[in-house]
């Protein structure tokens, strides 16, 4: 039944693909300063050290890039909310045809998911392609840190999937709950 | 004018008031004449109108704060550990000044070293010729690798044999006290505590045996020139050094030295408050002034994206209003509705960026840079409030209220 529910929220996120982008470009920004910073850790521990307190400062660094991609994922929650009073009918429809609360709310989860992968995706690409451009342009003198990297993508894929998750849970959970009568008849 | 001339009949309207039933067409009937309103009752059915449709979509509204919470927390976190280190810039500046109006430094510049938290020179000064009756002090200053960690190093040229003052942490570096000995370079020097800082000054033939020649003079005029707002440029005519007002110019390598004039403001800005700015400049301007911003535009696109989202599904309800002549009056709606998403998203990010400085960054937390913090981005406030309310009523004062009635969603 949670697989029905996934493939309906596939086939109904690609229908609605456009009202990701926004999303998607908001999640992007955040994982590509957050892959950015840790793939740079050397320069930017570099700049923090001439700032005194290095290793405070790097903390701060580090926390406050997760802090961004905290907010590009809330777009996606924010997104989430509109996609669920759009669709308040079609849930009242699935709910009235005897569709259980858990599909429902598995269908309505893919669109946040697939969002936040995908931000999170594009920016670490984007992060990850930029740094190697500086570094094979001379522009900037250190090299791309590998591990930094790899920790920054897995950072910034984890933080905003769960995130994204987290933060939609509640809007489809009340949705999904809403008795179906009141979905169907609302103005929506 | 309108609301003061409106008041005495704004008091016959309340005192004529009907019973509670009433007052909801009453409501309705005096919301379409919100321009000509009384203030006060008018602001408090805008904010009650607010409330209800932040009360009908509580998870975005929920959502909206949250993410610009978080962008405002960034932001405040940034600037804290900014004016953290404009503070410690400014100490430093007043300890190496130590009330002298004047400073030469040697042409190969200072620079601030984050070890000690304290401004070292870079080269010897230059030798200096001062104006009768003025008091030049040669400072012999370095970084003293002591046992108990790195040190500033003071020498005063001239001073008193037999005694170093200690700033209190450094005296905690070496695990001294007032009264007992320490050994410097060879010589047995009797502690007193001043200051709180990693600050050591000794006699100056002790302090050119730890750390050489380098230093700066600190010049004070004669009595008579004091209080003159010409101190630069007389010392500049005695000496033949250049002098500046500005912290931000460096001394010329070719040349000698250079005097800063501490004295004249500029801008309405003192000599110490320019300078620390130079060491905030450079928090805001790093990585972190750089994130931080980024995350601050994101919330704000937040803000504006849930806005949008609110039109679109009140698209009905703003046709209705629209088709009975409030074409304007939407735009207090939504400023009193963005108003009060700000000033949530604005205390809770405030309250949380406040947390997470004590937490991340104790050694750079202070309540009085939080609260300086959190001054700064409250000035951004309005105008964030403003435009992202601006933005959805422009998108629904372009549609004609047919359209908003008869549209689909």
């Amino acid at each position: 039944m949670i697989a029905a529910g996934l493939s309906y929220g596939m086939l109904s996120t690609r229908r609605r693909a456009r009202e990701l982008i926004l999303p998607i470009i908001t999640t992007a920004t955040g994982a590509f300063l957050l892959v950015q910073v840790l793939s740079l850790a050397g320069s930017v521990r570099r700049q923090a050290a001439s700032l005194g307190n290095g290793t405070e400062i790097y903390r701060a660094i580090v926390l406050i890039s997760v802090v961004v991609l905290l907010v590009g994922v809330v777009e996606v929650a924010v997104c989430t909310t509109r996609t669920v009073t759009q669709r308040t009918r079609e849930i009242g429809v699935l709910g009235a045809t005897g569709v259980r609360r858990a599909p429902v709310v598995a269908a309505l989860l893919v669109e946040p998911l697939v969002a936040a992968l995908v931000g999170a995706l594009v920016g670490s690409a984007v992060a990850v392609a930029g740094g190697f451009v500086l570094s094979a342009t001379g522009v900037s003198s250190t090299s791309p840190d590998v591990a930094g990297t790899v920790v920054g993508v897995a950072l910034a894929v984890g933080v905003s999937v769960v995130a994204s998750l987290l933060t939609s849970a509640m809007p489809t959970w009340r949705a999904a709950s809403r008795p179906p009568i009141r979905s169907l008849s609302s103005g929506g | 004018m309108n609301h003061a001339t409106m008041s005495p009949v704004d008091a016959a309207v309340s005192g004529t008031s009907g019973p509670p039933g009433e007052q909801d067409t009453r409501d309705a009937e005096q919301q379409a004449a919100v321009s000509v309103m009384p203030a006060g009752s008018t602001g408090a059915r805008l904010l009650r109108f607010a409330m209800a449709n932040i009360a009908r979509r509580p998870e975005r509204f929920l959502l909206s704060v949250a993410g610009i919470a978080l962008a405002m927390m960034a932001v405040i976190v940034v600037r804290t550990i900014s004016v953290g280190f404009a503070s410690s810039g400014s100490a430093s500046l007043a300890t190496v000044l130590d009330g002298a109006p004047l400073w030469v430094v040697p042409a190969d510049g200072v620079h601030y070293d984050p070890s000690v938290a304290m401004l070292v020179a870079d080269g010897s000064p230059p030798a200096l010729q001062v104006p009768a009756g003025w008091h030049a002090h040669r400072i012999v200053n370095g970084i003293w690798a002591s046992p108990g960690g790195k040190l500033a190093l003071f020498g005063v040229v001239g001073a008193a044999d037999g005694r170093a003052v200690l700033g209190s942490a450094a005296a905690r570096a070496l695990g001294t006290s007032a009264g007992r000995t320490i050994t410097i370079g060879g010589h047995v020097l009797t502690v007193s505590i001043s200051g709180t800082g990693k600050v050591v000054s000794v006699p100056g033939a002790v302090a050119t045996s730890v750390v050489g020649t380098h230093g700066w003079w600190t010049v004070t005029p004669s009595s008579a020139d004091r209080g003159r707002n010409d101190l630069g440029s007389l010392l500049a005519a005695a000496s033949g050094l250049p002098w500046t007002p500005d912290p931000a110019q460096h001394p010329a390598a070719a040349g000698r030295g250079l005097i800063y004039d501490t004295t004249g403001t500029s801008n309405g800005l003192t000599f110490t408050q320019r300078f620390s700015a130079l060491f905030s400049g450079q928090v805001t301007s790093s990585a972190l002034g750089l994130v931080s911003t980024v995350g601050l535009v994101l919330g704000f696109v937040i803000a504006v994206s849930s806005f949008l989202a609110s039109v679109q599904e009140r698209r009905r309800e703003f046709g209705i209003m629209s088709s009975i002549g409030l074409a304007d009056e939407v735009l207090y709606f939504f400023l009193v509705e963005s108003a009060i998403v700000f000033l949530a998203a604005y205390l809770a990010g405030a309250l949380a960026a406040g947390v997470a400085v004590a937490l991340v960054v104790p050694g750079l937390a202070t309540l009085g840079g939080w609260l300086q913090a959190a001054g700064m981005v409250a000035a951004y406030l309005p105008a964030m409030a403003i435009i992202g309310a601006l933005v959805p009523v422009h998108r629904l004062l372009q549609q004609r209220p047919v359209s908003l009635l008869t549209g689909s969603s």
